[in-house]
């Protein structure tokens, strides 16, 4: 690996996984023993989609190793008082000290049982988003398995920052944890708020930088030109929250105002419930005996349940079933005689025939002509009845795709404009196939590591999915931790991921007050913190602060000290990126743009000498473990795969002893082992070394696998689109459940639970929640406050990087308050002025920065700064919106989540500074 | 021949300042040193507003005005025409800097470190200290190190990346492109055949060794004969780094060169008149040196290696600023015979050299052609001019005041006053050239300037001037207060053209890209007005 271009001593590849689009693979320079310089790997160029580069990010690992600001050794508290101007008093103390107080207060709470006097575990964990500290944290996870019940829900954004309903209903409707388009195919591509130029990782830049070279046409529609709208065909200004009125408008125009062969009808038909008939109280209509959906088949004229071999459905006619059954939520049934129905497709074109370009110009603030030439766009790029071979396989070719943001995917309207989106997907026979809208990957269904295995044949001819029980017999109805999420939101799974996706500000929110009918809030008897900041990265960070100032033991995993390690009991410096040691997987396919023809592993090894006292996670991790007397348990999980690689398979087992403790060294071979051996069959077993010296190993990944739909026709499956017959019934049960309980708090989110989503003027909904909660004149508060991420931040937890910060104030945005240029004219304010930006809840000042990209409603805060404990950041003086944005039930839709958005005033307070 | 450049697509360019961080690793550069960056330059009025990424740095330019103007010959150009800095020559006098039209070049006169203080220096940062750097002129250099390391080992620069400067390599999204412009089957040669392109300030005339793809050369809906250079606009948005600002590489310490130096001249040439009428030189002489010493001691403050001052004589050949010291030798030592020997002929000689003195300083100011307000070639005429009035407004002051008495006060008042008209004349003529040739800060630096030079630096010292020459009971503060006011203006004017006025040229895009399957749209030039 080592190479010799201008005096460098060598080169160490590793990778990068600062981001949820990573990892990517990297070299860094070593010069007499000190790391000077990150550079892409390019021995992964030919494996590595973008050719073994890394973004901007990971040029800030060298500061970020000798960063002087790093906590240097473990810490203590010596000031019990918690509070934003108290001061923690830390000492350095000794690593014995260190575990020993930790593993003394985690023994203490064990001791009185995992659970709580409500249910909830004693033990509180809260990572970073998007399981990115996942690739950091060595074998921690291991040691959390080995645990027992943790209480995962304490967010610091997931949730609210993440593109939850995609999560969700991605993962349902076509194992899309996240949605992507076929980039390298792609043609036409309608982007609501999307930031993949952003966000989208190395992969994504570079896909889409290709795409463009050929010619894509990317509609970006967002209420403030984002980089990626700046890298976009065209851009649409549109008013924030309106998305889903849009994509409405997208369905009438090809169901209403287009011939029906402009679709594909045989998609259509044949891979989607749209044939299913109706009953009238809107489940489908099934064949008694079977208890099958029926569907109209055209060759006997007549109902026959839906996978009748050889049935020809019909989409649209008069249908009259003699004999039906209709069954609705808790198993309530009814039988029909000679019954009028509606196809779930004619159902789809009635309701959104009032959703006319006219009405959504008038909802958006987008022309009328500009919403329907999108729409036509799309639908003449779609291709039907093209096809493509992959692999020797052939499929439809339909390079269109429609991609959505955070915030248009978070809060209400999320589960609009995702349903919306995948329909129009369905229209065009986009879904899945060559071109088109796919997923990345899973994280609720099982396994994590392969979308193809996750297709299991479920109810009605779609496919399985592990939704959370409603029925009586069933449901969870105490909560298992403080947010609920397995009680309030079925579709959220029961995954390793699905605490952290469900309703995470409701665990903050519920700690002041329990709504009717709840167990009593309890604070967690430990809470350990790694790599998140939610006193900073959260809503209505000031009430945060005050929860976390209530928790009796706070264990921060810290790499600097910032503003939710300020109330730790403890401080525990971990070796970071260019210091540690720990194999991941690489390769297939991941979000947001990582779809790799290899996969395999890649491995992040000690490059330089730790800093100071700073201790491998692994090596922490087992040293807590042995004093917590769980390391059977912990090298069991290890075994089992919590480390990432099971240590047994066909063949081979790499297990460890279970009660020695194990070197960092000695865990990572046998993974490194049974990793190669994963990859090769169980042909070879390549420990540590191997990959300390190449770095990586991959296999072949078939680029068939990229795509679904040959997993759903092999299972002879459809999409669960357009209807949603399935989630109506989850939900009238999940009411029927609460109801019991006495529980009415939750009714709106209930409402949610449309067999169609019915467009509920969400701009009003928010206006008339900040009304009602805060007394407040909502005309007081003309400006949409909406934020965007940055790549030069996204995910990197590198506020305090020098180099971050310089290279990122090259972008507009990074250094203020975002406004529309003629519209501060108007208010008087000039480009670098002070400004006050208030929300009902709390105000925030910052510097104005004067652009014509962004509609005169709106206002837009880069990023999620607002420090006053993290060196180099409290210095920006750069505002958040989440000091500013409320946690409210309200806003909170039925998947458990909130929307990035809040309406503020503005206010001119002085001049540059 | 080989003719290494670079190119950017401007298509496939987000922004994401890679190139940025990853020149910084290569380079070790300190904070706030960027030789690679990328700008985020919008242009439009909503809702239709375009944003380009356009990265910049130095343009390795076939012609480049930074070499011209070196005094020391730091800075020189390869055969491949590379323009590199050599660090043990450079004296820092940051001429280079403002000659720049693409502010490619940095001047770091101490340490500095990511995180503050030497106390705060990091391993990565000690290992990599190169003092050599300090208080000279730093910018990209294309990789220099890595191309001929490279091509030692036959690799291809653009290709093997070992060969290729880092911000390419690190391109996330392939936007950047080095290689041979001669080879005509080069990366970047087909790069250019295959899209329409354009170079920055092309009309400077540099011949940037840096090239901007906006749209393919067929395709995309556009005509191919469409205008290269449409006209720009202006779109009164906030484009960080983009628009010109103020440069501040010569502070007070230059301005009081030329401030010093052409009122030194200018005195100079009077005294040499008087002394050729009978008057002693020694008075006006030395006056006359000593401002000229003055000037040249303020440059010597400025000057980030001042100890290796002398190396500014070594380019005679193309600086003016070697010329102007060259000069100042023979103008000393005639000065000071003039005034040893109190010989009218040396005294004439010295006025002469202080001409030739004035004149360099006046092309100095001229060749800087990163300052728009600067490279205007009537700003020579008004230099020259100001100067003598300057020179003539001390000199009839220190006549009327009785400081001396020459004799020839009324002969060199009407001078005065003819020059003074012909001065605010070429000033007006200086200003309307600038109209379209200057940024906007610059013109607003000027139109603050109308009090002071044109009120009370041209209208008022003609109007004193007259009366004392006309009303003799009022001649001698006429002419004191005129005089004073003549040469007050000169020095506010100059002072102003050099700390207030110079703005740099910015940045600019002919064109805005064809995103993908869309057309571009035309340029933009931030910070300048519509023309």
């Amino acid at each position: 690996m080592s190479r010799n271009p201008a005096g460098a001593d060598r080169s160490i590849a590793t990778y990068c996984y600062q981001c949820v689009s990573g990892p990517d693979l990297l070299t860094v320079r070593i010069e007499n023993g000190v790391a000077t310089e990150v550079a892409p790997n390019f021995t992964a160029a030919e494996v590595h989609p973008a050719g073994g580069k890394v973004c901007v990010k990971a040029y800030g690992l060298i500061q970020k190793t000798y960063n002087p600001n790093r906590v240097r050794s473990p810490m203590k508290r010596t000031n019990p008082k918690k509070g934003r101007n108290e001061d923690p008093g830390f000492v350095a103390i000794s690593w014995d000290e260190a575990l020993d107080l930790v593993a003394g207060a985690l023994l203490e709470a064990r001791g009185k049982g995992l659970m709580d006097s409500s249910g909830y575990p004693r033990l509180a964990v809260s990572f970073g988003g998007a399981g990115t500290p996942t690739a950091y944290m060595g074998t921690f996870p291991a040691l959390l398995a080995a645990w027992g019940p943790v209480d995962f829900g304490f967010g610091s954004g997931q949730g609210v920052k993440c593109y939850h309903s995609e999560h969700l209903y991605g993962e349902f409707w076509h194992r899309a944890f996240t949605v992507c388009p076929d980039t390298p195919l792609c043609e036409y591509l309608v982007s609501f708020g999307s930031n993949v130029e952003a966000s989208g990782g190395v992969c994504g830049v570079k896909r889409n930088a290709d795409a463009r070279a050929r010619g894509i046409k990317r509609v970006q529609v967002e209420p403030h030109l984002s980089v990626t709208g700046a890298c976009s065909t065209e851009w649409i200004p549109i008013k924030p929250k309106t998305d889903a009125a849009f994509l409405y408008a997208m369905l009438h125009v090809m169901l209403h105002e287009h011939p029906r062969e402009r679709l594909d009808l045989d998609f259509i038909k044949h891979r989607t419930s749209a044939p299913y008939l109706l009953g009238r109280f809107g489940y489908y209509m099934r064949d008694p005996e079977t208890r099958k959906p029926l569907i109209w088949d055209a060759l006997t004229d007549s109902p026959v349940p839906f996978d009748t071999p050889g049935a020809e459905p019909v989409l649209e006619a008069p249908f009259l079933v003699e004999k039906g059954l209709e069954i609705g939520a808790d198993g309530q049934e009814w039988h029909h005689k000679p019954e009028r129905c509606m196809s779930a497709f004619e159902k789809l074109v009635a309701h959104v025939e009032p959703y006319s370009p006219h009405w959504a110009s008038k909802v958006c603030g987008v022309p009328v002509k500009t919403i329907r030439r999108v729409a036509i766009d799309f639908l003449e790029h779609a291709r039907i009845g093209e096809t493509i071979e992959i692999e020797g396989e052939t499929l439809p070719l339909r390079p269109v795709c429609i991609t959505l943001g955070k915030t248009v995917n978070n809060g209400w309207g999320g589960f609009d404009c995702v349903w919306a989106r995948t329909t129009i997907a369905c229209l065009v026979g986009a879904l899945e196939v060559p071109g088109g809208m796919l997923g990345t990957t899973v994280r609720l269904n099982r396994p994590a590591t392969s979308r193809q295995a996750s297709v299991k044949v479920g109810p009605d001819g779609f496919m399985d999915y592990p939704m959370n029980p409603t029925d009586k017999e069933h449901w969870i109805s105490r909560p298992e931790v403080r947010n609920a999420n397995r009680t309030l939101i079925p579709l959220v799974a029961n995954s390793p991921w699905s605490q952290a996706l469900g309703p995470t500000h409701i665990a903050w929110m519920m700690q002041d007050n329990a709504p009717d009918h709840w167990p009593e809030p309890t604070v967690p008897d430990v809470w350990i913190v790694y790599r998140t900041n939610p006193a900073i990265s959260f809503w209505e960070t000031e009430k945060i602060e005050q929860t976390i100032a209530r928790f009796p033991f706070t264990v921060a995993f810290a790499y600097s000290r910032n503003e939710t390690n300020h109330y730790a009991d403890v401080l525990l410096p971990e070796c970071t990126d260019l210091e540690s040691l720990q194999l991941i997987r690489i390769g297939g396919t991941k979000y947001f743009e990582q779809y790799w023809d290899k996969q395999g592993f890649a491995l992040r090894q000690p490059a330089v000498t730790p800093h100071g006292e700073a201790r491998d996670f692994t090596w922490i991790t087992t040293e807590l473990a042995k004093r917590l007397g769980l390391l059977a348990e912990y090298n069991h999980a290890i075994a089992k795969g919590a480390a990432g690689v099971p240590l047994k398979g066909e063949g081979y087992d790499f297990s460890l002893q279970p009660d020695a403790s194990h070197s960092v060294e000695e865990i990572w071979d046998a993974i490194c082992r049974a990793a190669s051996a994963e990859l090769s069959g169980g042909a070879d077993n390549q420990g540590l070394d191997y990959y300390l010296e190449h770095g990586f190993r991959v296999a072949p990944f078939p680029k068939l696998d990229w795509y679904l739909y040959p997993s759903i026709i092999a299972n002879e499956l459809r999409f669960e689109l357009p209807y949603q017959e399935r989630l109506y019934r989850v939900g009238r049960q999940l009411a029927n459940r609460l109801h019991e309980r006495g529980i009415s708090w939750w009714d709106s989110q209930l409402e949610e639970y449309d067999p169609l989503p019915i467009w509920k003027d969400y701009p009003g909904l928010f206006e008339r929640a900040l009304a009602e909660n805060f007394d407040i004149d909502i005309d007081d508060f003309p400006f949409w406050l909406v934020t965007a991420r940055s790549m030069q931040y996204a995910w990197g937890a590198n506020v305090d990087i020098q180099v971050i910060k310089e290279v990122a104030d090259n972008i507009a945005g990074h250094g203020g308050v975002v406004i529309n240029a003629r519209r501060a004219a108007e208010l008087g304010i000039s480009a670098g002025d002070r400004v006050e930006v208030r929300s009902p809840i709390a105000s925030t000042r910052g510097f104005a920065v004067l652009r014509n990209g962004i509609r005169p409603d709106t206002l837009l805060m880069i990023g999620q700064f607002d420090h006053w404990a993290t060196p180099v950041a409290k210095n920006f003086k750069v505002p958040s919106m989440n000091r500013l944005t409320p946690m409210l039930l309200d806003l909170t839709d039925a998947t458990g989540s909130g929307s990035d958005l809040v309406k503020v005033a503005l206010r001119r307070i002085g001049g540059p500074q | 021949m080989t003719r290494w450049a670079m190119v950017a697509d401007l298509d496939r360019c987000v922004g994401c300042q890679t190139c940025t961080a990853a020149c910084k690793h290569s380079n070790a550069t300190p904070p706030g040193v960027q030789w690679r960056k990328v700008l985020d330059i919008e242009s439009g009025e909503f809702p239709n507003v375009l944003r380009t990424f356009v990265p910049v740095g130095c343009m390795h330019c076939a012609d480049p005005p930074c070499m011209h103007v070196c005094p020391s010959t730091a800075t020189g150009q390869r055969s491949d025409g590379i323009v590199t800095i050599d660090y043990d020559l450079c004296i820092g006098c940051a001429y280079c800097a403002v000659a720049c039209p693409y502010q490619a070049r940095y001047k770091v006169d101490r340490p500095r470190f990511a995180y503050g203080s030497a106390a705060m220096r990091m391993d990565s940062e000690a290992v990599r200290e190169d003092t050599r750097r300090l208080g000279v002129a730093q910018k990209c250099t294309f990789c220099a190190d890595r191309i001929d390391s490279g091509r030692a080992r036959a690799l291809t620069p653009g290709i093997d990346p070992e060969a290729t400067p880092a911000c390419v390599n690190a391109c996330i999204a392939d936007a950047l492109h080095f290689g041979d412009l001669d080879d005509p089957d080069s990366n970047v040669s087909t790069l250019l055949r295959r899209h329409r392109h354009f170079a920055m300030h092309e009309a400077v005339g540099t011949g940037p060794g840096f090239h901007y793809l906006w749209a393919k050369a067929s395709g995309n809906g556009e005509q191919p004969d469409d205008p290269p250079d449409p006209p720009r606009t202006d779109a009164g948005t906030v484009s960080p780094g983009a628009s010109p600002w103020l440069q501040r590489h010569w502070d007070w310490r230059a301005a009081g060169n030329f401030m010093c130096g052409g009122a030194g001249t200018g005195l100079a040439a009077f005294a040499a008149a008087a002394a050729l009428a009978g008057t002693a030189f020694m008075g006006f002489g030395l006056a006359s040196l000593a401002f000229i010493a003055t000037g040249l001691f303020c440059v010597w403050l400025e000057i980030g290696r001042p100890w290796r001052f002398i190396n500014v004589i070594f380019n005679p050949r193309t600086s003016w600023m070697t010329r102007e010291a060259l000069t100042s030798g023979p103008l000393f030592v005639t000065g000071f015979a003039a005034v040893l020997f109190e010989s009218a002929v040396l005294a004439v000689l010295t006025a002469l050299f202080g001409l030739v003195f004035l004149y360099c300083q006046a092309r100095m100011v001229h060749a800087a052609k990163g300052i728009p307000a600067w490279r205007e070639a009537r700003v020579v005429l008004l230099l020259l001019v100001t100067g003598v009035v300057e020179g003539g407004g001390l000199f009839l002051a220190a006549n009327a005041l009785d400081i001396v008495d020459t004799g020839i006060e009324t002969a060199a008042a009407c001078v005065v006053l003819v020059l003074i008209g012909l001065r605010w004349w070429l000033w007006f003529r200086y200003l309307a050239a600038l109209k379209t040739a200057a940024p906007k800060g610059a013109l607003d630096a000027f139109d603050g300037l109308r009090l002071p030079f044109v009120l009370g630096g041209n209208f008022m010292p003609i109007v004193l001037i007259a009366v004392g020459l006309l009303v003799d009971p009022v001649a001698a503060p006429g002419l004191a207060l005129g005089g004073l006011a003549a040469f007050a203006g000169g020095w506010a004017f100059k002072f102003t053209l050099i700390t207030r006025a110079a703005f740099n040229q910015g940045f600019a895009i002919n064109r805005t890209p064809a995103r993908g399957g869309g057309r571009g749209g035309p340029g933009i030039k931030p910070g300048w007005s519509m023309s």
